[in-house]
């Protein structure tokens, strides 16, 4: 026990060092994102990681910049990730004409709409972030068109520009609850008839709230609230486990007792 | 100050379906209306053990368990999930057990007073 | 035109353009005509007419189909016409959409920023 104790507060020193040496590996700090992936040293390399290149990471800003210059009205923000991934941050008013012109215009041809996605940020003012992915078979490029919404703020739906749409964004409605205007078909995808509720928000609890089970005296699928009973759990921020109160020291008894056989030798 | 708190109060939003309450209104009344007429084929479609009075009693209180709902957008989003489910249920895309689902006769009312309690075995 | 014409495209559901040229002339002059509409200074009234004037510029001076798939290098002749109809139609919503215009409203802070803490 006391051995563990003591290696608990070894370790985030040791984790520190060894953080702090592999940044001073780095040449300068403006390239930290660029060396942070080369493979120099056989010690430091991560084969797994893929680095892109500087030409291609600045063909991405070059294109970001160009659909900003020519979409003033809609885009908020253009960003290349360290993996090389171009995002565009537009207004939710600009979801429809900003995937056209990414769809439409011979410079971008992101024709194939590779999935939507949605994410739940709920300290937000809008905490719903909707995220295209685009990809174009001619410049084989892919990139990413985000915007926001909130629970109640509808959505125009994309299928009138993708036709593939049509369920990805009743994924979005079923799991987030974000309302897409003039969608031909917005209905319930991967929840039962009637489930209620938006599973993947950040408020739902991950055992739900309801169980569902056989009933064998009225011979059908019953649904009824969650119990879960378990035993008194104590819990601290400190440990991860054993925080069962029964088996538990507590931190100021731990320490005497260890300290008293200290003082007897 | 009064006229800036309430420019505060005031958001410029986006409408769901309605402009104002009236409108929200006619929407959640023409869906009660249509739940109403449902009733009967439900009762019949689904062999549920519950008369037509019964059902429509549950459908009016569904509705009534929202009456505190107040903001426009709110009652359009509700609106929007009952229309959904009326025709999740006359397509017969539900089944009985979904149907059912409304009625909870399987679950046991908490305990509520001590002797109550007593019996169920609970502190 | 050459005697030599192509079988097929090689793509499921493309056909052979019969005259690629005339087509291809018709669509930039209809996307011209669209982007002349737009204000001057809209960004992407000048990068389309930078593209359609160098496309028609091939187009008018390169008779033979293969050495102008190969100047415009952007695919077969029938995709370049894929495109062309593609921005025609883009010119035409853009111009209800006005997306020249100033920035509709600004996010709202901390919107874009990640990791939140």
């Amino acid at each position: 026990m006391m051995a563990s104790r003591l290696w608990r507060l070894v370790r985030p020193v040791a984790c520190n060092l060894s953080r702090t040496s592999a940044l001073n590996n780095c040449a300068a700090p403006a390239l930290s994102h660029g060396l942070r992936f080369q493979t120099t040293e056989a010690g430091s390399s991560k084969p797994t990681v893929a680095s892109p290149s500087p030409l291609v990471k600045q063909q991405l800003t070059d294109f970001g910049a160009y659909v900003a210059e020519c979409l003033p009205k809609y885009v908020q923000k253009v960003e290349v990730s360290h993996h090389g991934d171009l995002e565009v941050m537009i207004h939710p008013d600009g979801a429809i004409p900003v995937l056209s012109f990414l769809k439409d215009h011979t410079n971008a041809q992101f024709v194939n709409i590779v999935d939507i996605a949605g994410v739940d940020k709920p300290t937000l003012e809008n905490r719903f972030e909707i995220v295209y992915m685009l990809m174009s078979l001619q410049f084989n490029a892919r990139i990413r068109v985000k915007t926001y919404t909130d629970e109640l703020t509808p959505i125009d739906s994309v299928c009138s520009v993708f036709q593939g749409a049509n369920w990805y964004e009743r994924e979005i409605w079923d799991m987030y609850g974000v309302f897409f205007a003039n969608h031909p078909d917005l209905r319930r995808i991967l929840t039962d008839y009637g489930f209620e509720g938006h599973p993947f928000r950040k408020d739902f609890p991950l055992s739900g709230y309801v169980e569902v089970r056989y009933d064998d005296e009225v011979k059908r699928v019953v649904v009824e609230p969650i119990e879960l009973s378990q035993e008194f759990r104590k819990f601290e921020a400190n440990t991860p486990w054993e925080t069962f109160p029964n088996f538990r020291q507590v931190e100021g008894g731990e320490t005497e007792a260890a300290a008293k056989p200290e003082e007897k030798q | 100050m009064a006229t800036r708190s309430v420019q505060q109060g005031l958001k410029q939003v986006k409408p769901m379906l309605s402009v104002d309450r009236t409108e929200a209104r006619r929407r959640v009344l023409n869906l009660y209306k249509a739940w109403y007429r449902q009733v009967p084929y439900v009762v019949k479609d689904f062999h549920i053990p519950v008369t037509v009075e019964q059902g429509r009693a549950k459908v009016r209180e569904m509705f009534l368990k929202n009456k505190h709902v107040s903001d426009v957008r709110a009652i359009d989003m509700l609106v929007i999930k009952g229309q959904m489910d009326l025709v999740e249920t006359a397509n017969i895309w539900k089944q009985r057990n979904h149907i059912m689902m409304f009625f909870q006769d399987t679950v046991n009312p908490k305990p509520a007073d001590f002797l109550s309690k007593f019996y169920e075995g609970q502190d | 035109m050459a005697g030599i014409h192509k079988v097929t495209t090689g793509l499921t559901g493309l056909a052979v353009a019969r005259h690629p040229h005339q087509t291809l002339k018709v669509l930039y002059g209809k996307i011209l005509s669209q982007l002349k509409k737009m204000p001057t200074e809209a960004a992407y009234r000048r990068n389309t007419e930078l593209i359609v004037n160098e496309r028609l510029a091939a187009v008018t001076a390169e008779p033979d189909v293969v050495k102008l798939e190969q100047r415009i290098n952007c695919g077969q002749i029938e995709e370049v016409i894929i495109q062309a109809e593609r921005e025609l139609s883009l010119s035409r919503r853009m111009l209800q959409w006005k997306p020249w215009e100033p920035l509709v409203g600004q996010a709202p802070p901390n919107q874009w920023k990640w990791p939140l803490a």
